[in-house]
């Protein structure tokens, strides 16, 4: 007896004193998006991506997000085979944030082969051959080098000399056959892509042919936003490492060999594969030696955020690969509020009633129910509290609901222990053997029975995404408590009820009345 | 004595497999129930399935349903859902994916309708994409937990055992998608959610109870037949079943009934109805489909024929002969042909 009781005071401390303990230290369960408010946003990408270069992504995501700061406990984290799941709790500039993660950028700066103007590009008639003559007209000034050697503005204007050029057969199939543009841009390889130039005021779109690029992103020590005072914009710096430095001196010089006013002494800024600036190389810039010093700027306009944002972005690299932005929720914080005071009053009522019909139906058995849900209960919000603060483990509406089924099959355990109690008994036995024997024969099921759910929820756990993840890994805890309480718990419990008046004697909430023994025989 | 003390004592003596015509009816009532409405109305598919716009807006207007729709109709965007938030507070409104120049019409006149400015108005197009991906992950992990459900079920009980239950559970997921169908509900991610729910569920209590007809049969072998054991375990079983049913049904009951009466949250209530029906029907197909199933097929194994026909010859007072005496008194030096069984019988705790 008092071993059993010493095993259910432990029992009791764990649970009850554990959640005490875990309330009053402020941990407790991260609630997810849907029952916060917030946004969330799926990222995939392309099939077959690696499972590294997805963690590599999420590494930068993480680190471009605690730089814009302003968003209170941003959630990244990989899910399913090749997509990631950005949550912003809080709905304050989500969409500002939002950018700054998805955005891949891959900035490169690649030579210009040739400009053609107009909309129509190399497949359609009229392509500028960069051997023939083209007028140029001073353009605003978008590289500069350390030393301030300002970078000469200078674009082209559209040309009448016109020639047909052959497309190197192996960017044919990568050209749209209608504006003859890339389809898609791999910066080792040339291309043709739009850009809107701007003379005079005036703006005018172009369709610059590429070089591959030179110069990538990756060697990017520094970006820093900053504002040029006599321009009045703003811009981001750039401040390259040592082989990036002597890549765009060499990108630099070579442009300078070319004479002045040739499309091919201007150097393409890519982002993304939108060209954002495209500078020609100033006239004092040296050809053998190019531009030194490794720093560059991109100007971004009047726009002091994006400045600071690409800033951001650009410090930390690109993204390793693309991403596809297949869905964005956003839920207000009043509707998060409101499923989640459903899920607690509805889980709150389902028990009253699961608790009475057990103590009906059980009598004594059942109270050792209500108080093995209860242990239950707070063993589980403990889990979820402490993962929540150690692993950022959120609490979803799915989750809610894998807990409710989980009460179900915990409530269940209890049914099949004390169904089989009340076999033993019309079978003879006395209550107190009736109670230890039936647990051996009743716990084989309620394993059987569990390891099918744990099954369940290890499969789709790791097969799974989005929400139908956040369902598994709760009623694989649920499931995991489930075989716990009743050994841990249900089997000393109810030892101990069919040892006291309460469970063993003859009263109306005795074992022996609940397994239907008339009153006169019950011991 | 009343039919609940009997439930409760396992003393009922229903035949469950002998009126097997009885319950596979009923079951095939409801089954041709879901087949016709699927026939009629296809599965009303979220927009996180079909791609689509859904625009998000307070309604200080106070517009009503029809007036929301008739907008978004006269805007180019037909057979748009409208939900009201918050009492009518704020609306929502999906549509099937339209043109850009359709949304922006449509953004324009949800604006005027409720009186808001198009600016403050949330609005997102989801492409096909994230909906079919949590589908097609479900049903890639559903088909692996299926095949390792069935080989844990197979060692641990029997593979006919399997059979029986996939059956089951199979019929479980089409009442229940045939409750989606015929309300009409919108099939969203959480959908899914809800039908892995029952289908765990519906396997789990399949093998509750025949973990109990295992059980019984290394304990009873020699003056039942594997129909009357199956009878048996069911009898006994069965008061074990409604209670746990009970005790399921009540926290999802109570989520639909707090959910949708009390607190209007249209998502919720839909996902509860799922649940509630997928719960109920796990816990029919386990007793009416699962085990009458087993019995029949069981039935077919030549070890429970012969052990009929014994059955039958030693109540027609004919003379058994030796091989079957062999076996019917000493199962343990039985030679095994054909199932699982027999193992030598456990010790009996009468």
């Amino acid at each position: 007896m008092r071993r059993r009781l010493i095993g259910l005071f432990v029992v009791f401390v764990l649970a009850w004193g554990g959640l005490a303990t875990l309330t009053v230290t402020g941990y407790e369960p991260r609630l997810g998006l849907d029952l916060q408010g917030g946004t969330s946003v799926l990222l995939t990408a392309p099939d077959g991506t690696d499972a590294d270069v997805l963690e590599q992504a999420v590494e930068q995501m993480r680190r471009r997000i605690e730089d814009i700061g302003g968003v209170q406990e941003p959630e990244i984290q990989i899910s399913g085979s090749n997509t990631v799941l950005v949550q912003l709790p809080g709905v304050s500039d989500e969409e500002r944030a939002l950018e700054a993660i998805g955005r891949t950028g891959l900035l490169t700066f690649r030579p210009v082969l040739g400009v053609t103007p107009g909309l129509i590009g190399p497949l359609g008639s009229s392509y500028v051959d960069p051997t023939t003559t083209t007028t140029t007209t001073p353009d605003t000034a978008t590289t500069t080098d350390a030393s301030s050697t300002t970078v000469a503005p200078s674009s082209t204007v559209p040309s009448t000399t016109t020639t047909e050029v052959a497309i190197p057969p192996e960017l044919v199939d990568n050209i749209d056959p209608q504006s003859g543009l890339t389809l898609t841009d791999d910066p080792t390889e040339e291309a043709y892509l739009p850009y809107l130039t701007s003379t005079f005021g005036q703006v005018f779109p172009v369709i610059l042919h590429l070089g591959p690029a030179q110069v990538f992103g990756d060697t990017i020590e520094d970006a820093a936003p900053g504002y040029d005072s006599t321009r009045a914009e703003w811009l981001v710096q750039l401040e390259f490492d040592a082989a990036g430095g002597q890549a765009f001196a060499d990108l630099t010089g070579k442009a300078a060999g070319e004479p002045s006013g040739d499309p091919r002494r201007q150097i393409a800024i890519v982002l993304d594969g939108e060209v954002i600036s495209s500078p020609a190389v100033n006239e004092d810039v040296d050809p053998g030696v190019g531009i030194t010093g490794g720093r560059a700027v991109i100007t971004v306009g009047n726009n002091q955020q994006e400045a600071q944002d690409l800033g951001v972005v650009l410090r930390y690299g690109a993204l390793p690969v693309a991403f596809e932005r297949s869905q964005v929720n956003k839920v207000s914080a009043t509707l998060g509020a409101d499923s989640l005071r459903i899920g607690l009053i509805s889980g709150l009522a389902g028990l009253a009633l699961v608790a009475l019909v057990l103590v009906i139906y059980y009598r004594s058995l059942g109270v050792v129910a209500i108080f093995g849900l209860t242990v239950f209960g707070s063993l589980l919000i403990g889990i979820f509290s402490l993962l929540g603060e150690r692993i950022g483990l959120t609490l979803t509406l799915a989750g809610v609901t894998g807990i409710i089924v989980s009460v179900g099959i915990t409530a269940d355990s209890y049914i099949v222990y004390f169904e089989r109690i009340k076999d033993e008994i019309r079978n003879g036995k006395r209550v107190r053997s009736a109670v230890t024997d039936a647990f051996q024969s009743a716990f084989r099921t309620i394993l059987t029975a569990d390891f099918v759910s744990l099954l369940a929820a290890g499969l789709l756990f790791y097969l799974a995404v989005g929400p139908v993840k956040g369902f598994a890994l709760s009623l694989g805890i649920a499931t995991l408590l489930d075989i716990f309480v009743a050994r841990a718990f249900t089997r000393r419990a109810a030892w101990v009820v069919a040892h006291t008046r309460f469970g063993g004697g003859e009263g109306a909430m005795s074992i022996a009345a609940a397994a239907g023994v008339p009153k006169e025989e019950r011991r | 004595m009343s039919l609940y003390q009997r439930i409760s004592r396992g003393e009922t003596t229903i035949d469950f497999v002998g009126l097997r015509r009885r319950w596979f009816a009923i079951s095939a009532i409801f089954l041709t129930v879901a087949g016709i409405a699927f026939a009629f109305r296809q599965l009303n598919l979220g927009i996180e399935f079909e791609g689509g716009v859904a625009i998000q807006a307070d309604n200080p207007a106070g517009a009503e349903v029809s007036e929301i729709r008739q907008a978004a109709t006269s805007a180019g965007a037909g057979g748009a859902r409208v939900l009201l938030i918050n009492d009518g507070e704020a609306i929502r409104v999906e549509t099937p994916p339209v043109d850009g120049d359709t949304e922006q019409r449509l953004v324009e006149a949800i604006a005027e309708v409720t009186g808001t400015d198009p600016a403050d108005n949330s609005r997102e197009s989801v492409g096909p994409t994230f909906g079919n991906l949590v589908a097609r992950q479900a049903v890639i992990a559903l088909g692996v937990f299926l095949l390792a459900a069935a080989i844990f079920i197979s060692f641990r009980l029997e593979w006919k055992m399997a059979g029986a239950g996939m059956v089951a559970l199979i019929h479980d997921l089409f009442i229940t998608l045939g409750v989606y169908a015929i309300t009409g509900f919108e099939v969203t991610p959480a959908t899914v959610v809800a039908l892995l729910t029952i289908l765990g569920y519906s396997l789990y209590d399949t093998v509750v109870v025949f973990d109990k007809v295992e059980e019984l049969e290394s304990e009873l072998t020699r003056e039942m037949t594997y129909t009357d054991l199956v009878n048996r375990s069911m009898n006994l079983v069965l008061a074990r079943s409604l209670n746990t049913s009970l005790t399921s049904l009540l926290p999802v009951g109570s989520l639909l009934f707090v959910g949708s009466i009390l607190l209007g949250a249209a998502s919720l209530r839909d996902f509860a109805l799922a649940l509630f029906v997928g719960i109920a029907s796990g816990t029919y197909s386990s007793i009416f489909v699962a085990a009458p199933l087993l019995a029949v097929w069981k039935e077919k194994d030549q070890e429970w024929i012969d052990h009929r026909l014994r059955i039958e010859r030693r109540a027609a007072g004919l003379p058994v002969t030796d091989r079957s005496r062999r076996r019917a008194s000493a199962p343990a030096a039985m030679p095994l042909s054909g199932g699982a069984r027999p193992r030598p019988p456990r010790k009996r705790n009468r």
